[in-house]
């Protein structure tokens, strides 16, 4: 019963980590994609105009020169982070506490992720996409 | 900067509205861009899906502290909804937008209908002490694999049943989320709740931490193949995620009463909208 209520704490415990994980990467992100609208904004940009395309070699030199797609693109690159990098917590938390098959499951989790990333970089471009 | 300006508000007043009615932003997001500011349908499911993720984010941290939401039975259901926006997140771009616009018209047709009707009543829980509880008390997991399984997903008030069909509802959640831009609460809690014998405020709970991996697995497919455009997405989802907040507030301040019922105007004349552009009328 003891290692059953250890299990319990250590589990309640990581509720509150990634708690804080959710809190931390949805407000840093909420800011970063809030600069680059302030950006839009003092810019005189339309929303309805086409963004540059996303290319990550670029985005630290864009953030250094202020650009506001720089901001916006790692700002959503964030919100979309966040949840992968909650349950890489998770898969952490579970595993020391003594759960392999919730560990387990959280992998596959990562996985089902990761496979959403690998097709997206190896399926057709959107000029091909049905319209 | 008019346009930009615009679409904050319109985020906000889609936030307020959807927090107040509990069914998050993203039902109210794909029309508003598409309707209201002429983008392309793909394009708005990619940024309804970014904002639901943000809405959810900060609620489901709050759920978790509180220990209403079920972490456990939340991630193995994340496995199915996962998988079903994967599948959906591939569909997506190859179905043509006019099929798209009218899978939309049928949604907001049918939670319209949903929520024009009286609300039944909620399930009642299994009360403090169930099968979850003498399971726990039984043995250790592996005594029986299974039942320890079921016990470990289950709460200290209720005991989860029909996991298998819980699965086969989270496919069809994902699978929703990533065609549609919502988050998939429309089907998660319904399956959580209805379905696996979970009280209605873990379903709510537990689906908002749910939102996150379902939404995300999609949006990566979006994102990565140009289907999210980052300012149309900024003043959006900033928008949301104020009108959000503010609702949240405001919630137990308002009669949703008269709301629900504007609400249920504004759903089936965007649906009608819609179905005239499934039809090619528009």
């Amino acid at each position: 019963m003891e290692q059953g209520s250890s299990t319990v704490v250590r589990a309640a415990g990581l509720e509150g980590r990634i708690a804080r994980i959710l809190r931390v990467g949805t407000y840093g992100a909420v800011t970063l994609i809030a600069i680059g609208v302030v950006a839009i904004l003092a810019t005189g940009r339309s929303p309805l105009d086409a963004a540059p395309p996303l290319e990550p070699g670029r985005l630290v030199g864009d953030l250094v020169a202020l650009r506001p797609e720089a901001f916006l693109w790692l700002g959503l690159i964030a919100v979309l982070a966040t949840p992968a990098v909650r349950v890489g917590v998770s898969v952490v938390g579970f595993w020391r506490a003594g759960d392999r098959a919730m560990a387990t499951v959280a992998i596959l989790v990562l996985v089902v992720i990761l496979l959403g990333v690998v097709i997206g970089i190896a399926g057709p471009s959107p000029g091909t996409a049905a319209v | 900067m008019g346009i930009a300006l615009l679409m904050l508000v319109g985020g906000v007043g889609v936030g307020i509205f959807g927090s107040l009615l509990g069914l998050g932003g993203g039902l109210l997001i794909v029309p508003l861009l598409t309707l209201g500011f002429g983008l392309p349908l793909r394009e708005s499911i990619g940024v309804s899906l970014v904002c639901v993720i943000v809405t959810s984010g900060a609620s489901a941290g709050v759920f978790l502290e509180r220990r209403v939401a079920n972490l456990r039975l939340g991630m193995v259901l994340e496995l199915f909804t996962a998988m079903g926006a994967l599948l959906g997140g591939l569909i997506a771009f190859l179905l043509d937008e006019r099929l798209l616009a009218g899978l939309f018209a049928a949604l907001m047709a049918y939670v319209a209908i949903t929520m024009a009707r009286p609300k039944p009543q909620a399930a009642a829980a299994e009360p403090a002490g169930g099968k979850a509880a003498e399971l726990r008390a039984a043995g250790p997991p592996g005594a029986d694999e299974e039942d320890g399984f079921i016990a470990r997903l289950s709460g200290d008030d209720y005991t989860v049943r029909n996991l298998v069909p819980g699965f086969g509802g989270s496919i069809v959640a994902g699978v929703a989320s990533a065609l549609l831009g919502i988050g998939g609460g429309l089907v998660k809690v319904p399956v959580l709740h209805l379905l696996m014998g979970v009280p209605l405020r873990v379903a709510t709970a537990t689906s908002n931490l749910m939102i996150g991996i379902t939404a995300s697995t999609s949006a990566w497919i979006y994102l990565i193949r140009g289907g999210i455009d980052p300012y149309a997405t900024g003043p959006t989802a900033i928008g949301v995620f104020v009108g959000a907040t503010i609702g949240s507030r405001l919630a137990h301040r308002v009669d949703v009463r008269a709301l629900r019922l504007l609400f249920t105007a504004v759903l089936l004349y965007t649906a009608y909208e819609m179905a005239r552009r499934a039809l090619g009328l528009s």
